[in-house]
């Protein structure tokens, strides 16, 4: 009855595995900034209690929403996430489903959690939710142009200028001709993809969509209680295990021996690195206005990643 | 069931509070010096997510239907926590006409942290207690 597959979509790497890893790393993350600023913090497992509270309290639906959307809305990404987490391959522990274009689908599943959002908040009729709707929406539009042009210049690097798909031929090119972490012509397109990783985070110096003690207090999860938030809090713990698992696919899938459960720790202390990397820029940066947001992130992140792509394609010209 | 109580949700609301008491607050959590998410406690904008509801400040003709209506917006059992002088007995601004507190009035206040403005640490302290005095809420409605 269960093979394979049902497994690692609902046990390991995906599912109970995912969530229960993710939440946890986001508790850590609250420990850290906590500690960088001379306080204790709450317990390693904090998030999980959170969910579990959330699920036992009463949810409320406001009466001028639109009732269907509003309740499913939290779904649509929080589904993409879990599609995802079963579908990328992790190095050296898993092999994810190995299609020949599953960076086109990566790219697509990425933006499903922001659409959630917009959808959600569009539907929960709160003149907070539709202020940072329009603010998500915008910066949507930018920080996915981002990871479309990284993602694309890795498959004409790798392609050698045909194009190659496959995230399974991004990691084995990189195993063989090192890793692109230490290649000078895709070092701009890392720092854009870590700008991408705070982005669609929306953690401090990016957080106008979502900003807690300021201008639109919870912005798109003002009317939501309950599970459906529980659901966006998942979403949101599942997606930095998806951005860990795609930045070691794109810049670094370094893999010790062939034992899963040595590269499984490996995995996670490069994922802990990541996240250490988050809670420091969650510390030391302080928040943008909206407008000097956008104006940020169509400037530099898109700039770098565009030196990459030029880069990248004048050597394969033999150009540099 | 006791463990879901480590994960308190607060919400503040300053319902014509001078400010101190809401410098105080937000030092709870917001500064490095003292913390309140130590208690597994977290800051939120909703009061539609909240467990805990902070209030400070006397309640003024202008800001009451804004407490009713957070009052109303609460998910049940939530927990009253008034912080400071002024919402449990309006301070030095009773009998003033535009004053229609004290808090008590509206709703049933579970703790009291008098002070103006209570410390930090009192302020804590009462949070700490408000948790358990919202297990046993939690406990009588099952």
């Amino acid at each position: 009855m269960l093979n394979a597959n049902i497994i690692h979509f609902f046990i390991f790497p995906g599912g109970l595995f995912a969530i229960f890893l993710g939440l946890i790393l986001i508790s850590i993350e609250r420990i850290l900034v906590a500690r960088f600023q001379g306080r204790v913090g709450p317990v390693f497992y904090q998030n999980i209690i959170d969910i579990i509270k959330l699920f036992n309290k009463e949810t409320l639906i406001p009466k001028d929403a639109k009732d269907f959307v509003f309740k499913f809305a939290p779904l649509f990404g929080f589904s993409g996430m879990l599609v995802l987490v079963y579908f990328l391959p992790i190095p050296g522990v898993y092999d994810g489903v190995k299609g020949n274009y599953d960076l086109i689908i990566l790219i697509y599943f990425m933006a499903l959690p922001a659409i959630s959002h917009i959808l959600g908040g569009g539907a929960s009729s709160s003149p907070y939710a539709a202020i940072s709707v329009s603010r998500e929406l915008k910066l949507m539009l930018v920080y996915e142009i981002v990871f479309t042009i990284i993602g694309f210049t890795l498959a004409v690097y790798i392609g050698d200028g045909k194009g190659e798909f496959s995230l399974m031929e991004i990691i084995k090119y990189q195993q063989q001709n090192g890793y692109f972490l230490f290649d000078w012509k895709l070092w701009p397109a890392f720092i854009a993809f870590l700008i991408f990783v705070l982005a669609t985070l929306e953690v401090p110096p990016f957080e106008v969509a979502h900003h807690n003690s300021a201008d639109i207090m919870e912005g798109y999860l003002m009317e939501y209680s309950g599970a459906p938030l529980a659901l966006f809090e998942i979403t949101d713990a599942l997606k930095i295990i998806v951005l860990s698992i795609v930045f070691q696919i794109f810049f670094f899938p370094s893999v010790i021996g062939g034992d899963i459960v040595i590269n499984l720790i490996w995995f996670l202390v490069k994922t802990m690195f990541l996240v250490l990397f988050i809670s420091l820029a969650h510390v030391c940066l302080a928040s943008f206005r909206a407008d000097q947001e956008f104006k940020f992130l169509i400037k530099v992140p898109v700039f770098l990643s565009i030196v990459s792509l030029i880069l990248v394609t004048l050597s394969i010209k033999g150009l540099i | 069931m006791s463990i879901i109580t480590r994960s308190p949700f607060l919400f503040r609301i300053n319902t014509g509070s001078c400010n101190g008491c809401d410098v105080e607050l937000a030092t709870t959590a917001m500064i490095p010096r003292y913390d309140v998410e130590r208690l597994g406690c977290r800051y939120t904008g909703s009061p539609k997510h909240a467990d805990i509801l902070l209030v400070t400040g006397p309640i003024t003709a202008r800001s009451k239907p804004y407490l009713l209506e957070v009052l109303d917006e609460l998910p049940r059992p939530f927990v009253t926590v008034a912080i400071g002088t002024c919402p449990a007995s309006c301070g030095i601004f009773r009998d003033s006409y535009s004053i229609e507190g004290p808090l008590d009035k509206y709703i049933e206040v579970d703790v009291n942290v008098p002070g103006c403005p209570p410390r930090p640490q009192a302020i804590i302290d009462g949070v700490a207690k408000a948790l358990e005095i919202w297990k046993m809420k939690i406990r009588g409605q099952k």
